[in-house]
């Protein structure tokens, strides 16, 4: 019990210390998965969008890849990535192997489907009335998507939470293809799991109160943003 | 309002046709401007498809002309929507304000946000909703957010106001009320209106023209009272709650006044019809009960004497079906003048009639009409 405690007096100082390296760990997570949520929800919107308000033939077959992609375990994308990363791969050319930009890549992967997935189950939800009531009223087919986003702003809160959650808390896949090295590409999970290897748990605890923090403040403003929403709709 | 309005709108051929089926086909349909066309049907009709797509939200086949101009592909069909507006069963509000609501159709028109505030906050007021700008539809009933979806389209200034059973969803005290408040809106400011039914006494209430609708294709159309009082078919009869129904020949009398003969020889006055095979309807509302010969009745041309086979409630109304001379006729009467009558089953009754509340339908059977 003693050392937990320790560890939390140490996350204390080092949280608010200002330890530099924890800084640049906390920064390095937060821009790899801020980045890659932010470009898998600019993917993955229009394309749950597409497919929920479309029908072409295998569409089934699509939605079932897409609903599969949201449990893929994140050492399997990290496999994949790392297999069209690496020298002799299809992509081994780019040299983007261990660097953030191959777990940025491979953070995409996993939250892209979760967007896309919960966009597209909250559209296909919409009234088929409300859809064309908003055309009925004179809006175009880009007025009319972009007012079926805004009735679904909630539900695409959701899918971003989700999807952050999924992005920030993963450790197989930023590990497989970054190389958890120190200083370039070590995030909060990587160094967590380093740190506790080598029975430095009380760094290991403060990097784990950082990435509980993280998830708990992100969540909270989304929540108390959707929250609000939700009242005054 | 006027029967010589000017077409608005006027539709030549026109069928919707989906996954190779006809949904509805009309050979002709006009909407002239200040006047109410109620479209007619019983559910699956083809009523809404057909309103959608003179509105331009289904593709159909055939001419569609608005304002004198051919209304022709996607491009088109936004302009259409754009000079019109529509409002459904269910009010379809936006999860914004009451007032952003009402302004939503002139955004997406293009119309700047102070503008088409300010046009949504009157049209707000001529519906009576404008207390409500600041709230959010989960906080409206039924019937205040139906207002200010009819607000919201009456806003953009809509040419012609395509409706969808808009009451439907309605009680009956607020539906009174919208309605009133709706056709005055209408009249005054010279919108035509395609209004949406399945129910004959609203359409009867709103409608200038009816037209009604059956399995996709239309059975009759002309002035609502020339159609309610003369259905064209018998099934159209059926819908309009005719359950009086004889079958006979319609002949010329020796006065060149019109008979109905029955089979079994017995001769009815009756209104204007083709001479031939016919199965005749009388409205029940058209038939009176008597107890005592009548005095002051001459128009009653048909009067048969029978007994009170069996009452039933409708409404607020007994329908009484007397069984007369071997007929059965149905009437229509309130409570209490059955019970100023001494009415009950197995009473004495004699059913009378006007000539023209006798309705013959010619009838069209395939075998007649094969060469």
């Amino acid at each position: 019990m003693q050392i937990i405690w320790d560890g939390i007096r140490e996350a204390m100082r080092l949280i608010f210390g200002g330890d530099a390296d924890v800084l640049q760990i906390t920064l390095r997570s937060l821009w790899v998965s801020g980045l890659a949520l932010l470009i898998a929800v600019l993917i993955g919107v229009p394309v749950g969008s597409l497919i929920a308000l479309r029908h072409f033939r295998g569409r089934r077959l699509v939605v079932t890849t897409i609903n599969t992609g949201m449990a893929a375990p994140p050492v399997v994308v990290g496999l994949l990535v790392a297999l069209f990363l690496t020298r002799n791969g299809p992509l081994g050319q780019f040299r983007l192997l261990y660097s953030t930009w191959a777990m940025v890549i491979a953070q995409v992967i996993i939250a892209f489907p979760i967007v896309a997935g919960l966009s597209l189950a909250a559209l296909q939800q919409l009234d088929l009335g409300l859809r064309q009531q908003i055309a009925a009223l004179g809006a175009g087919r880009f007025q009319t998507f972009v007012a079926q986003l805004r009735e679904i702003r909630i539900a695409l809160l959701a899918a971003v939470m989700a999807a952050f959650g999924a992005v920030i808390s993963e450790v197989g896949a930023v590990i497989m293809v970054g190389g958890n090295i120190k200083g370039q590409t070590q995030v909060l999970t990587g160094a967590i799991v380093q740190e506790t290897r080598i029975g430095r748990f009380a760094i290991a605890i403060a990097l784990a109160v950082i990435l509980m923090a993280l998830a708990f403040g992100t969540n909270l403003a989304l929540t108390l943003i959707q929250q609000k929403d939700r009242h005054s709709a | 309002m006027s029967a010589s309005a000017t077409p608005v709108m006027v539709a030549h051929d026109l069928s919707v046709v989906r996954g190779g089926r006809t949904l509805v086909h009309v050979e002709r349909f006009e909407v002239r401007s200040g006047l109410v066309h109620v479209l007619l049907g019983p559910n699956g009709a083809g009523k809404s498809t057909l309103l959608k797509a003179l509105n331009g939200l289904e593709q159909a086949n055939g001419t569609l002309e608005f304002e004198g101009r051919p209304v022709q592909g996607a491009a088109a069909r936004l302009a259409l929507r754009r000079r019109t507006a529509a409002v459904a069963q269910k009010p379809y509000l936006l999860s914004r304000s009451v007032l952003d609501n009402a302004a939503s159709g002139l955004r997406y028109r293009g119309v700047g946000r102070r503008e088409a505030r300010a046009v949504a906050t009157g049209a707000l007021d001529m519906l009576g909703v404008s207390h409500l700008a600041s709230r959010k539809p989960g906080r409206l009933s039924g019937g205040e957010a139906q207002r200010v979806s009819i607000a919201r389209a009456l806003a953009c200034d809509p040419a012609i106001l395509f409706l969808d059973e808009p009451i439907a969803a309605l009680d009956p005290p607020t539906r009174r009320s919208l309605v009133d408040d709706l056709l005055q809106i209408l009249d005054s400011r010279g919108i035509a209106a395609v209004w949406v039914t399945h129910d004959r006494d609203e359409a009867l209430a709103v409608g200038d023209g009816v037209t009604f609708i059956e399995r996709g294709e239309v059975v009759q159309t002309g002035p609502a009272m020339d159609v309610f009082s003369r259905p064209a078919t018998e099934s159209f009869a059926a819908f309009l709650g005719l359950d009086t129904y004889l079958e006979g020949t319609v002949v010329a009398g020796p006065g060149g006044d019109l008979r109905f003969v029955l089979g079994d020889g017995q001769e009815l006055s009756c209104g204007e019809a083709p001479l031939g095979h016919a199965v005749a309807c009388i409205p029940p509302e058209d038939v009176v009960l008597l107890t005592t010969a009548p005095e002051h009745t001459m128009s009653l041309r048909n009067v048969l004497h029978g007994e009170v086979r069996e009452v039933r409630p409708d409404g607020r109304l007994l329908r009484v079906h007397v069984a007369a001379d071997g007929l059965e006729i149905a009437a229509l009467v309130t409570k209490a003048a059955f019970e100023e009558l001494g009415l009950s089953i197995g009473s004495p009754v004699a059913a009378a009639f006007k000539a023209a509340a006798l309705h013959p339908i010619p009838r069209h059977e395939r075998a007649e009409q094969a060469p």
